[in-house]
């Protein structure tokens, strides 16, 4: 322990101490090494392959391919269907980001009330998060679908005549993948939310109502400032985390209708899987993970909160 | 007073329709899963089933191979929950117990390939993969899930750990034991609901990934639940009735765990985050 005093009068006994700290040190790597070496075989490993198989000509996996150079890259980069996946993951990460963040505030604040099954409540609001995706997606085509409820709650009201084909037009389809996969995260993020608005300390608000600050300025001046730190992780990996969803997207839409839901993550399984552009796949990945990382940077740089302790 | 009230029944109905938007379209799932299929298509829905079948489950498990898809997902589930567990308690122990040097560094690490999006590595892992002669094997599914739960369940563990007192250690190592008698013996036990939170989403995620199982397998002896199911979809003629009981079923394992450690669950997902 490097707490060990160093006020004792006993020399042997602080030998002793060391001697048991840096054999507790050299066991304690022992505790993380195997996840480590697991993650270096799984993650970081794959990431160099990925740049030497996007040098390379290859088209289906165990088929030998020449050396290329950057082509592929050359090729991607002036390829329209490349940046209009580009865009399209842009206002996917936007789009999600914006739902359910308004959806998240709204879930938490309430949440954070007190009212009869708040218990229940807290917990079980987390549901649509731990459900299978390919179980949402089948919910979802399902209420969807032109016979489905929500059309049937759409003509009952009158607003519209026909039902409404969700996925087979551009805008609507990629509005509704959009809200599903909102749907599906929102709640994650408010339980994480909720977890830091029960870290307030009441006092806080307590002090600000006497002072005669209202609810929103209460809001704004209180809760926001001190959930930063939270918002600024949940906006780093949410980022990520949003960035790279493929399920619910593939099996809604496949993709269409004409491209419009083909983000990044769909255009890499296409390019790979279902045109056998092995190569041209894994160039793609190294310019999408390039992207994330300059994001990242910026978002760290920009956003961090200001670190005052460091414990 | 009317403030008052009025603010409650605001309360209330911001509750109800929460609980409304992500709890709904379960009930009408599961309840219509045993409708009869003229009341799945009738024009007008029913929110109470007006008939009873079991017609659907049967057909599920009769006339599919969803049972070879649930025997197949339950032992990549297993797998990757266990080989998860070993990994991540002993790194978690090490990392805040043990306050290594370059402690804080590591765990860095470990967040950043929790947030590294999996899709960039789709195709170099299938390459490795297939290398080493795994394709259409389970153990490649065990060995991605793995991959992807780990470090988060690294995160979870911490909170959990964090809250048993050092000195139970201390003296534990007073009375010679090892450090590792030591989590085995004190802090395991002590962390047991942090463990089965881990352990449980260590399961539910591989018991749900769709991405790595479609590319990874290519019989149909092999499929996963959720690339079978996938498959139903396209397969038939949409047999809403049919899907909707696979839909049930394959979360029904999912409620069953999650019920049994909720409350830790959602502390320990959350408190990574937090503190």
């Amino acid at each position: 322990m490097d707490h060990a005093s160093s006020f004792s009068s006993n020399d042997t006994t602080q030998k002793k101490r060391r001697a048991t700290a840096s054999r507790n040190r050299l066991g304690g790597y022992l505790f993380v090494a195997p996840l480590l070496l697991w993650l270096a075989a799984t993650i970081l490993y794959p990431l160099f392959s990925a740049i030497a198989l996007s040098m390379q000509d290859i088209r289906i996996i165990g088929t030998a391919g020449d050396f290329v150079g950057l082509d592929n890259y050359a090729r991607i980069l002036g390829s329209e269907s490349f940046w209009q996946a580009f865009g399209r993951s842009a206002i996917w990460v936007v789009g999600n980001a914006v739902v359910q963040t308004l959806a998240a505030f709204t879930a938490a604040l309430i949440l954070n009330q007190r009212f009869p099954g708040q218990q229940f409540a807290r917990i079980w609001i987390i549901l649509s998060w731990i459900v299978p995706t390919v179980v949402v997606v089948i919910i979802w085509r399902w209420l969807l679908s032109s016979s489905g409820v929500i059309n049937y709650l759409l003509m009952a009201i009158g607003l519209t005549a026909e039902p409404v084909g969700f996925f087979g037009a551009p805008t609507t389809a990629a509005t509704s993948v959009v809200l599903i996969n909102a749907w599906r995260w929102f709640p994650f993020m408010a339980v994480t939310l909720l977890a830091a608005l029960q870290s307030i300390p009441q006092e806080l608000y307590e002090a600000a109502a006497v002072d005669g600050a209202t609810a929103v300025q209460r809001f704004w001046r209180i809760t926001l400032p001190l959930l930063q730190p939270v918002l600024f992780v949940l906006g780093l990996v949410g980022t990520l985390l949003s960035f790279n969803v493929f399920d619910v997207i593939w099996l809604l839409t496949g993709g269409g209708p004409s491209n419009a839901t083909t983000t990044l993550p769909v255009l890499i399984y296409d390019t790979a899987f279902t045109r056998y552009r092995l190569s041209q796949a894994a160039a793609i990945s190294v310019l999408s993970g390039l992207a994330l990382l300059i994001f990242a940077l910026l978002f760290i740089r920009f956003m961090a909160p200001k670190q005052e302790d460091e414990s | 007073m009317t403030r008052r009230i009025r603010n409650r029944v605001f309360l209330a109905l911001g509750v109800f329709l929460l609980l409304f938007i992500v709890i709904a379209p379960f009930y009408y799932v599961i309840t219509s899963s045993f409708k009869a299929p003229q009341e799945i298509i009738a024009r007008t829905p029913t929110l109470i089933p007006q008939s009873f079948t079991l017609q659907h489950y049967e057909k599920l498990f009769r006339s599919s191979n969803f049972p070879i898809y649930l025997v197949n997902s339950l032992i990549v589930a297993l797998g990757a929950m266990l080989l998860c567990v070993a990994l991540s308690t002993p790194a978690a122990y090490g990392l805040y117990r043990l306050r290594l040097p370059g402690g804080k560094l590591l765990f860095r690490v470990i967040l950043v390939t929790y947030a590294f999006p999996g899709v960039l590595l789709l195709i170099p892992l299938y390459g490795m993969l297939s290398q080493l002669g795994l394709i259409d094997r389970l153990l490649a599914l065990i060995i991605i899930n793995v991959t992807f739960t780990a470090p988060f369940a690294v995160w979870m563990l911490r909170a959990f750990f964090t809250t048993i007192p050092l000195e139970l250690e201390e003296a534990a190592a007073l009375d010679g034991a090892t450090r590792l008698q030591a989590l085995m013996r004190i802090v395991l036990p002590l962390s047991a609901p942090g463990v089965a939170s881990v352990a449980i989403f260590a399961f539910i995620t591989s018991w749900t990934e769709y991405m790595f199982a479609s590319v990874l397998i290519l019989s149909d002896a092999n499929r996963t639940v959720p690339v079978g199911l996938a498959g139903i979809i396209g397969q038939y003629q949409v047999d809403w009735g049919l899907l909707l009981a696979g839909a049930t079923v394959t979360m029904l394992p999912v409620l069953f765990l999650f019920s049994l450690v909720g409350r830790s669950f959602v502390e320990g997902l959350t408190a990574g985050a937090v503190k």
